[in-house]
């Protein structure tokens, strides 16, 4: 039998391919390829950009809004932001929430909801230990301001407790609960870490776990089997961090990443002609991008010169070349629709060169003074700073631009970090901002001084203004409040406002995403279509 | 000298290095006559306007002629590599020379000395000095002296061993001449030929280091003109204009084509094995 078959199959050029991937397959097989080629097809990847690499998974130390994304993806909280154009929440681990008076709110988990690790079910005992520790001042947490006048969380029963302020809180609402510091974790897991973590995580309970981290490569969540909002939408989300728009827009094309903001610049260019299978879309930023000046700095103590340098800064020319014109000035830190914007703000946009002169002439400088600008080197950073130093050098300005890479210039105001936050004089900057206004005044009070005040500005009526506006109900009285206290920063000369950028986003169709009313992701959110 | 180069004019591709050598130099060296703008005055204007009478290579985002900032560009590029290579091939010799003719434990320390910069790639130990010092044109050029340090050195230190064991060097130790006179005048004039060819072929690489560095931000400060933060500009504005990234390529296209020709000449009629017309 096998004597009369051979040659016809040998012949057969079918049988013979067949044969011959058959053995390649086998191969393969052996080696524990196939059985990884198959696991790869099979699995629901979402691959997504942030604009820095991680920088920690506790809470208490979370850095912004890319830790936020991670965060939000693998813990939950009692609310979570509601995606959508119009700001608003939705329940997560809270069965039920409410503000009961002034000062209090009451609150009961779902029942259920697990910690991954072993580390059993979350509780309101949970609940208290992950907001009370960011008060914690021997935690030292970055993120301690976001909880205002938080006195305690009191346990009422497993399930159940009450959030409790010393002085009424309305920013509770819209940047804790539903943002970094309202992130719930497992107190059992986090005492046996020695009270805080870094990098890793010993456990999840959001839909997504951490999996790892490649550090300035890529961090890889992977779908939570016990979660308790039901399962994930993808089986792993790689998350890359990609400083420059430009190259994430390279990637976006050439099918690395599924979902990524995009410059500007390329907005117009991506609507004429959208890569295939793919949406456009535009979402008001709520960033603020601002120069700001070292008031503790021997050269810009001064104030006459500080001034002088804010009307030489020509924000038009400014927003027609670093953002072709697609974004607005701003007139403050506090975007438009919230509380507290300015309509308009004390200096005009346009440069005033002969101000800046009679400034200098004042400040002793009529010769002329060199300072130096940091900057983020980031295309748009980098023709803005020269836009700066072109106009600051008619009043008679040398401007030094300094570029830095993200990390050197995420460490430069950090007192924490060594002596650099002294040689800052000009730094451009860009924040970014959670929808309520206390959440970007928080961050220039005395106490944020060489911790995110690389101004170093201060001033008691500021701390002052700032503590008594975030315990505020009125909405009118609160708008006045935090429109002075951005009047005051600007006449302290410390700050010229810049824009607030846009947010212009790009994502496959084959994808759901889910987008703050800023154009924020939120991950966990995300589904495919 | 003048042998030389009328051999190279003789050879297809060493003229044609040569021409464009002496093109992109002259053109640097008079950027300042040349260049029709100021190649940092702003016209937000006129950004990103294509080739016109006005503005041959048309103009960057912030309305700046990108001929001007080329030619500028240019004087960046060669004061980089002459000063670097100048600076890296003096000590360089100097090393390599006292390494070959002194004493043994001297050799050593100057060879663990070579090794140890050796052993960092070039283009990390760049990034690691910019990341602590700050970017600068000063930073760059210290840098490319220190890392090509060990390429001269190592050349002049195995030519210096070998000569120094001929009789004519023996004789002049014999009559009580000095070290340094057979050093600089027996010792260098015999080494200087494979080190002329091997600078000729470094400078385009020390250009693309400096456009390299200067493209990653690491480089030259804004708004001082280079090749490389031209190509940086026009990278970033690549969907909306392609001229920006023509025109800091084109310079660094042909000065690396230019010094590649011109060094791969100069080696032929130096080195006497491949000497054809000797």
């Amino acid at each position: 039998m096998i004597k009369n078959t051979a040659p016809v199959l040998v012949s057969d050029p079918k049988r013979r391919n067949f044969l011959k991937t058959s053995g390649a397959l086998g191969l393969a097989a052996a080696a524990g390829g196939v059985s990884e080629i198959i696991y790869a097809q099979d699995k629901k990847i979402l691959k997504i950009r942030t604009y820095a690499d991680m920088r920690s998974l506790d809470p208490a130390y979370s850095q912004g809004v890319v830790d936020e994304e991670i965060q939000s993806s693998i813990y939950s909280k009692l609310i979570q932001y509601k995606p959508g154009r119009e700001w608003g929440y939705e329940l997560d681990a809270a069965e039920s929430i409410e503000q009961v008076d002034d000062t209090r709110i009451k609150f009961k988990l779902k029942e259920g909801v697990m910690f991954t690790g072993g580390f059993g079910e979350m509780t309101a005992e949970d609940v208290k230990y992950s907001y009370e520790r960011i008060l914690d001042e021997s935690l030292e947490s970055t993120n301690t301001p976001d909880w205002g006048s938080l006195k305690e969380v009191t346990v009422d029963s497993k399930y159940e407790g009450t959030i409790v302020f010393s002085d009424p809180y309305p920013p509770a609402w819209n940047i804790a609960l539903p943002y970094i510091v309202g992130n719930i974790i497992s107190k059992k897991a986090w005492e046996e870490a020695g009270g805080k973590v870094d990098t890793t995580t010993p456990c999840a309970s959001g839909p997504y776990m951490h999996q790892e981290w490649q550090p300035k490569q890529k961090t890889v969540l992977a779908r939570n089997p016990d979660w308790h909002g039901g399962v994930a939408a993808f089986d792993e989300i790689h998350i890359f961090p990609i400083d420059d728009e430009n190259t994430a827009q390279i990637a976006y094309e050439s099918g690395d990443i599924d979902c990524t903001r995009v410059s500007l610049g390329s907005v117009g260019n991506l609507k004429a002609s959208p890569p295939a299978n793919s949406t456009i879309e535009e979402y008001p930023s709520l960033y603020y991008v601002w120069v700001g000046m070292n008031v503790e700095n021997e050269t810009m103590a001064n104030a006459d010169l500080r001034k002088a340098v804010q009307h030489c800064i020509d924000v038009p020319s400014i927003l027609q070349a670093s953002y072709f014109g697609a974004a607005e000035a701003s007139t403050g830190i506090i975007a438009p629709g919230l509380i507290g914007h300015r309509p308009k703000g004390k200096l005009p946009p346009e440069m005033n060169i002969a101000k800046a002169q009679e400034h200098l002439a004042a400040a002793g400088l009529s010769d002329g003074v060199s300072i130096t600008l940091d900057v983020l080197n980031k295309s748009a950073n980098v023709t803005t700073a020269q836009v700066i130093q072109a106009t600051c050098a008619q009043a008679g300005i040398t401007v030094e631009v300094n570029l830095h890479e993200s990390g050197a210039f995420w460490s430069l105001g950090d007192s924490s970090s060594g002596e650099r936050y002294k040689d800052i004089q000009l730094i451009l900057n860009r924040y970014s901002m959670a929808p309520d206004p206390s959440y970007a005044t928080a961050w220039f009070i005395t106490d944020q001084k060489g911790i995110w005040n690389w101004e170093r500005y201060s001033d008691p009526e500021f701390d002052k203004l700032e503590a008594a506006a975030k315990s505020i109900s009125d909405v009118a009285q609160r708008d006045e409040m935090y429109r002075k206290m951005q009047d005051m920063m600007e006449d302290s000369g410390a700050y010229r406002f810049i824009t607030h950028e846009a947010s212009p986003v790009i994502y496959r169709n084959s994808i759901n995403p889910a987008f703050r009313p800023d154009g924020l992701p939120l991950l966990r959110s995300f589904s495919s279509s | 000298m003048i042998d030389i180069l009328k051999r190279i004019t003789h050879e297809t591709l060493g003229l044609f290095g040569l021409i464009l050598v002496t093109i992109i130099t002259v053109c640097a060296v008079l950027a300042n006559v040349i260049a029709p703008y100021d190649p940092i005055a702003l016209n937000i204007v006129d950004r990103l306007q294509g080739p016109s009478a006005s503005h041959w290579l048309g103009t960057d985002q912030l309305g700046r002629d990108l001929f001007s900032r080329v030619l500028f560009g240019g004087q960046i590029a060669l004061k980089v590599a002459l000063v670097s290579i100048g600076a890296a091939l003096c000590i360089g010799v100097i090393l390599g020379m006292l390494a070959g003719f002194g004493p043994r434990w001297l050799d050593n320390i100057i060879m663990l000395f070579f090794d140890t910069i050796r052993s960092f790639p070039t283009v990390m130990f760049a990034l690691a000095t910019v990341a602590l010092v700050g970017p600068s044109l000063s930073t760059v050029i210290a840098v490319i002296i220190v890392t090509s340090i060990p390429n001269y050195g190592r050349v002049v230190r195995t030519q210096t061993l070998t000569i120094k064991s001929n009789q004519f060097v023996m004789a002049e130790r014999v009559m009580g001449v000095s070290t340094m006179r057979i050093l600089f005048v027996h010792i260098l004039p015999n080494v200087i030929g494979p080190l002329i060819i091997l600078a000729s072929m470094d400078i385009p690489t020390v250009i693309a280091l400096e456009a390299g560095l200067s493209f990653l931000g690491m480089g030259v400060k804004p708004p001082t003109p280079s090749w490389g933060s031209i190509l940086n500009d026009g990278y970033t504005l690549i969907r909306n204009t392609p001229w920006p990234i023509i025109a800091g390529s084109i310079p660094l296209v042909l000065i690396t084509l230019g010094f590649t020709f011109l060094g791969e000449s100069l080696r032929d009629l130096i080195d006497p094995k491949l000497r054809k017309s000797l």
